[in-house]
């Protein structure tokens, strides 16, 4: 009888422990899972595009060096610069160097590949890419209009 | 329940009575202490669940307070390049956003005493990132040909850098006069790891 009682109290006890146990276990289990949030990646996305606009390249009209926001301008024109180079050319290999000193592409890396797009109106202007593109990535634009054109730079950076 | 009878003592029953009475009293204190090892080990359970929960939350509200301190961190980079010790405001043409003016920034490196607590960040920092001009540090000897200028740095633990990119700007003289050169560069910010 004395036994018994001590059975079905030993048993009350573990029932107790496993219920505060599984109680423990869900609360952690919501403490982990709880993602955040990460909003920098997209602000600085957007930061590069905005500050490579103003970007000064090498290209020279009869004015000066043409930032690369002119230099996006002149090769829609298909115009030339002092020296005699494409200014879709030095459009393309200004915007390379800025791309690639600013995000590191790699398997080491946590971005594995980039795709820049230069959109004039609905036609694009200018394309490369590199790296894996992987269904996840965070991608940020910025648009500019001069003449009554419409121009959209974007990046999408892969993870 | 099954009611007992209460014990009555008869003195010519004494030898076998008073036994049976010390048999029931020594049960009775097993199950006092019984009970008592009992209510301990659940107290003891209760106070090593809620020392459990108070550290999770201590360490939620630790981890709360970095979060913090770097979202603080995050907004002030967003902010700090058009802030008026860095624009470049309308010196080099109409005015633009997060721009930074080289020559101001390299002027306010010398002056950073006054300022060290002004923003309530222990580091900030301007590295150019393209061109590539590696880890040179700048100085006023090597200016502007450097690509890293620790405009404060405080000797203190820091939490992970906030950044944004900016643009660099400077004035150049060529053979045709002065002229803009504006580059790409990241401003860093970190605070102080109070934790």
């Amino acid at each position: 009888m004395m036994n018994k009682k001590g059975q079905e109290e030993m048993v009350g006890f573990a029932v107790i422990s496993i219920i505060i146990g599984v109680i423990i276990l869900v609360v952690i289990g919501f403490m982990v899972n709880k993602k955040d949030t990460n909003l920098t990646a997209d602000y600085e996305i957007e930061s590069f595009i905005q500050s490579s606009l103003q970007y000064t390249s090498e290209c020279q009209d009869s004015l000066g060096f043409v930032s690369l926001q002119e230099l996006i301008i002149s090769c829609r024109r298909e115009e030339t610069c002092l020296d005699g180079k494409s200014s879709c050319d030095a459009l393309n290999s200004t915007l390379k160097g800025l791309v690639e000193n600013a995000w590191t592409v790699g398997d080491q890396s946590s971005i594995k590949g980039y795709e820049f797009d230069i959109k004039t109106g609905e036609q694009s202007t200018l394309n490369f890419k590199k790296g894996n593109q992987t269904a996840n990535y965070i991608s940020g634009f910025q648009s500019f209009a001069r003449n009554g054109q419409d121009y959209t730079l974007s990046l999408n950076l892969y993870s | 329940m099954v009611a007992t009878k209460p014990y009555r003592f008869f003195p010519h029953e004494f030898p076998f009575k008073f036994e049976s009475c010390l048999i029931k009293n020594r049960k009775g204190q097993l199950k006092i202490q019984q009970m008592i090892f009992m209510i301990i080990a659940v107290l003891l359970l209760f106070i090593m669940v809620g020392l459990f929960f108070l550290s999770i939350s201590l360490n939620k509200m630790q981890k709360e307070a970095t979060s913090l301190a770097e979202k603080n961190s995050m907004l002030l980079v967003a902010k700090l390049a058009n802030s008026p010790e860095f624009s470049c405001e309308n010196a080099f043409g109409s005015n633009k956003p997060n721009c930074i003016d080289f020559d101001k920034v390299i002027a306010l490196k010398r002056n950073i005493a006054k300022y060290s607590d002004f923003w309530g960040v222990a580091k900030i920092e301007i590295r150019k990132v393209y061109p590539n001009e590696g880890n040179i540090s700048c100085t006023d000897k090597n200016y502007p040909d450097c690509g890293d200028l620790k405009i404060l740095d405080k000797n203190v633990e820091i939490l992970s850098y906030a950044s944004t990119f900016v643009t660099l700007c400077r004035k150049e003289f060529s053979e045709t006069g002065p002229y803009n050169k504006c580059e790409l560069a990241r401003l860093l910010i970190s605070s102080q790891d109070k934790t």
